[in-house]
């Protein structure tokens, strides 16, 4: 089955029965969004014809994929709605509007420059984002809302561009994919992963990797995502094909990796699907084998747990929380309150901050009444835009749940 | 008794029928058309939508492939909304006869088929499903044609030239006197009431039923009523029709129709005018043939099948002749000629595709008996006026591109008042057949008019129930409005049970796979949770 057909066939699937839309986090604020099975299949079938679309109802997709992981029938729903924003992508207006909506999607899809230009003085970039006016014109120029929570820049991570090579012992060896938002706006999250990943006796490579990928494709730049996915694929090659694991500690770049990648039409495209894993997915493991050294020190901490959207859309439950439970003294409660609204960069856009903040609602209403009730004093996340969002929305610091597990190991304070 | 007068009565609601209708408005003559259910309930919408390019009948019947290609060079001018220019190809199979091939070429040549061979590679890319077997792929201009649409806008352009029509009004029996048809009598089969109608003329279109018309009066038509099925599958398999080049037979047409493909036929001569029936071999014989040009046909969904009855007209030379054998021309039958009787014309045979060429020469007909000279004009008069680019923005605006697209054709001049509403009011935009995008502020402006008389006929109005879920969810979510229409529940029920009835029969023949998911959870919703019974369909 080629995939064209393998697309029709699961076209063929859906049953109609709206499970998706129900549970589609932008259907439940936005009313007039016809939600995943409007936009996905029901579309799709006119999409077969030689029909144009409105773009702009494509663009409210926040490619969350909760759509994908609750469909009963294994609809592909948001891939075809991605497709269609493909085809709509290439077939653009022309007009002024299209052209700022066009270089919005331009810069918020190059995370990763912007990483790159902000880590240069981190001080004066975050300083000159908190200036109102700056905002503002970012605002009325580019459409970037004024409010929505940028994320700050910090002291980047340092890429250690492979000078050993693959070593003798490639069953202690991983290579990290740290992607931008570890990269550039959380180096710490990373070098503590590293650390981390050192103290249990496995030696990291970190290569000079793109963006993965994702934020171009939410932003409309596919021919971009896909070039990055090739260039990326070609640095893992070498190691993939000695077997060696690829780490994630993005749930986003986690899920293209999966995803995306071993749809590119590379030789090593066909050994990522099996070789990617999320960082607790793949400490998980080493517990069942009983290699995860469980000398833990005490952590009295409480903390509140939001499973990212793209991490549920994995597929691998929520194995932070179980290594997280296996840590005498840490409380933790899995919220599971819904897509905190952000997702990546749609919450950025003037348009949608205010559908994003009210996407988020239910979450920061869960984790302000539970912080209220005492049952917990900070949250913890995987993913990093999902981190700024819920700081943004409730103010409760937030941090991957790796720093519980290197306090646990006494690797920080 | 109520009496009428007019001058030309139209038996039959089909193409032809609203053909003649709209021919004669247009000459200053006046006429009522009267039909038994809704328009368009028999043979013009059950079949393939196809509008033939002629090539069909290139090797064997050059007439009916030059009326062909002559009407669909018109009909994409006068009715472009009705019409969707895919343009079709004829496949030529390895292992197929080369000779066909040649003799093909020449009959495309000869009528004035525009022919343009495919370059297979281009082929395969355009249509990927395309089966690797193709050896050479010629395009003609071939299309598809929406019957619902062409015949409703057929006779709204009529009424605005005076012409009227009557649905649910059935013909009981012509009204002779001295040798001379002066008139019909029918009954209104929604108010049970008697009507008699006087005409100086009376012509009888009724496609399948036209025996039946004139056998009322002890005069004999032959009409072989040759039955097709037709498979729907869920989604476009193609873009453009795919045929296969060989001499025409059983199962070697796929159409693209509007979201669907229409994959037909068979051929049998049956008895009933309305045996609509689709038998079990027949589904796994089309499918067997299917396979030829379309390899892994069983893998995908069929969410219905449905069969018409092809009128034929049985000249004596073609008494020997099977359905597919006999002639696609059409034929006037003046009864003075062959009965003695005056004032009665029977038009048989022909096809959807020439229905306006045969609508024309009937009205000649008429018009010289009345002593009209008024010449022909459907040939060049569009059928609509240009769509107000107003209106149609502001359409695709409120309701998404797709969605407002197909609106615009069904509705086109009435368009202007529904988008006004779901203006006014956003939640009518919301669509109640999401399969099909129809809105619901359409489905209201629908239950308005005279001629919706049940939820089935909505369907034919609307395409509401159309499409994946075959009304598993749309037929509830119209339940206010249906209620608000017709009025009291046991109406609405009923009307319910009708339409799922209907659904149901056109299912069962195709009942695996994913049709079988969806109905298991149509049949949970409609018996279990709503506890509702199917019912018998009537028609």
């Amino acid at each position: 089955m080629d995939s064209r057909d393998e697309l029709a066939a699961r076209l063929d699937a859906c049953q109609k029965c709206n499970m998706c839309t129900a549970q589609c986090p932008v259907a439940k604020v936005n009313p007039r969004f016809i939600g995943p099975k409007g936009l996905g299949p029901d579309m799709e079938r006119f999409r077969r014809g030689q029909i144009n679309l409105d773009e702009t109802m494509l663009d409210d997709c926040s490619n969350c994929k909760t759509c994908e992981l609750t469909c009963p029938s294994g609809v592909k729903i948001t891939e075809m709605i991605l497709g269609a924003r493909r085809a709509a992508s290439k077939a653009r207006h022309k007009n002024t509007m299209g052209l700022r909506l066009g270089l919005r999607g331009y810069i918020l899809g190059r995370n990763e420059y912007l990483g790159k230009l902000g880590v240069i003085w981190p001080t004066l970039t975050n300083q000159v984002l908190k200036i109102k006016l700056v905002r503002l014109a970012l605002d009325k120029t580019l459409s970037i809302s004024k409010n929505g929570p940028l994320p700050a820049y910090g002291k980047p991570l340092k890429i250690q561009p492979d000078k050993v090579g693959i070593g003798t012992n490639t069953n202690k060896q991983v290579v990290y994919f740290p992607g931008c938002y570890t990269r550039f706006n959380e180096g710490d999250t990373g070098r503590i992963l590293i650390r981390l990943l050192e103290h249990l006796g496995y030696k990291t490579t970190v290569p000079d990797f793109h963006c993965c990928g994702l934020p171009l494709e939410a932003n409309g730049q596919f021919g971009k995502a896909d070039k990055n996915g090739r260039y990326n694929l070609e640095l893992m090659r070498p190691y993939l094909e000695a077997g060696i694991p690829v780490i994630t500690s993005c749930t986003s770049c986690g899920l293209t990796l999966k995803e995306d990648y071993p749809k590119l039409e590379t030789s090593s495209a066909q050994l990522i699907g099996a070789q990617a894993y999320d960082l607790f997915e793949f400490l998980w493991q080493l517990h069942e084998k009983g290699e995860l050294p469980l000398d833990f020190q005490e952590v009295r901490a409480s903390y509140g747990y939001h499973p990212p959207c793209h991490l549920k859309a994995q597929g691998i439950g929520t194995p932070a929380l179980r290594i997280l439970g296996l840590i005498p003294g840490v409380k933790i409660r899995n919220l599971d309150a819904g897509c905190c609204g952000l997702s990546g960069s749609y919450g950025f856009k003037a348009e949608k901050y205010k559908k994003a903040m009210k996407i988020g609602s239910s979450l920061f209403e869960a984790i302000n009444v539970g912080s209220q009730h005492g049952d917990f004093q900070s949250m913890t996340t995987e993913c990093g835009v999902c981190k700024v969002q819920i700081v943004h929305g409730t103010g409760i610091p937030t941090e991957h749940p790796v720093h519980i597990l290197a306090k646990a190991y006494r690797l920080i304070d | 008794m109520r009496e009428i007068s007019t001058q030309v009565v139209v038996i039959g609601g089909g193409a032809t029928g609203v053909g003649i209708l709209r021919d004669l408005s247009m000459r200053g003559i006046p006429a009522l058309l009267l039909e038994q259910g809704d328009l368009a309930h028999g043979t013009s919408s059950r079949f393939h939508g196809l509008l033939h390019s002629g090539g069909r009948y290139a090797v064997k019947d050059d007439k009916a492939a030059q009326e062909c290609i002559e009407e669909n060079i018109i009909l994409k001018t006068i009715a472009a909304h009705c019409i969707e220019d895919t343009y079709g190809w004829f496949v030529f199979l390895k292992g197929d006869d080369p000779n066909y091939l040649e003799l093909w070429l020449q009959g495309c040549d000869q009528v004035g088929i525009p022919v343009r061979e495919v370059p297979l590679e281009e082929g395969f890319r355009l249509e990927p499903l395309l089966t690797r077997k193709a050896a050479r792929i010629f395009e003609v201009p071939d299309a598809t044609v929406d019957g619902f649409k062409l015949l409703w806008s057929n006779v709204k352009s009529a009424e605005k030239y005076g012409g009227t029509y009557q649905t649910y009004c059935k013909v009981q029996s012509l009204w002779l006197e001295n040798g001379r048809v002066i008139g019909v009598y029918a009954e209104d089969l929604i108010t049970g009431e008697t009507l008699r109608v006087r005409s100086e003329i009376v012509v009888n279109a009724a496609g399948p039923w036209s025996a039946e018309i004139a056998a009322m009066s002890g005069f004999n038509v032959d009409v072989l009523k040759d039955k097709g099925s037709l498979l729907v599958f869920n989604q476009r398999l193609f873009n453009r029709v795919i045929n296969r080049l060989r001499v025409p037979g059983d199962g070697d047409i796929f159409v693209p129709h509007q979201t669907v493909t229409v994959f037909g036929t068979t051929s049998h001569t049956v008895e009933l005018p309305d045996d609509h029936q689709v038998d079990e071999q027949d589904i796994t014989y089309l499918i067997e043939l299917g396979q030829n040009l379309l390899e892994g046909i069983e893998r995908q969904r069929i969410v219905r099948s449905f069969a018409g009855i092809r009128p034929l007209y049985e000249s004596v030379e073609d008494q020997d002749q099977e359905g597919r054998g006999v002639s696609r021309n059409f034929v006037i039958i003046d009864h003075q000629k062959m009965d003695g009787v005056q004032g009665l014309v029977s038009i048989l045979g022909g096809k959807l595709t020439t229905y306006r060429l045969m609508a024309e020469k009937v009205s000649d007909w008429v018009a010289a008996k009345l002593g009209v000279h008024t010449a022909c004009r459907t040939a060049e008069e569009p059928l609509l006026n240009e769509q107000s680019a107003e209106v149609w923005d502001k359409a695709r605006q409120l309701i998404g591109v797709a969605a407002a697209d197909k609106m615009m054709e069904r509705l086109n001049e009435q368009a202007g008042a529904v988008v006004e509403a779901i203006a006014r009011q956003p939640l009518l935009g919301q669509f109640v057949c999401e399969c099909e995008m129809v809105t619901q502020a359409e489905v209201i402006h629908a239950l308005q008019d005279p001629a919706v008389n049940s939820l089935d006929d909505l369907r034919r109005q609307t395409r509401l129930g159309m499409g994946t879920c075959q009304g598993a969810y749309c037929s509830y979510r119209a339940t206010p409005m249906i209620h608000e229409a017709f009025g009291g529940w046991e109406r609405t029920v009923k009307e319910y049970r009708l339409l799922l009835a209907e659904r149901w029969r056109g299912i069962t023949p195709v009942l695996w796979g994913e049709q079988l998911r969806e109905s298991e959870l149509a049949r949970a919703l409609f018996l279990n949770v709503l506890d509702l019974k199917a019912e018998e369909s009537e028609g």
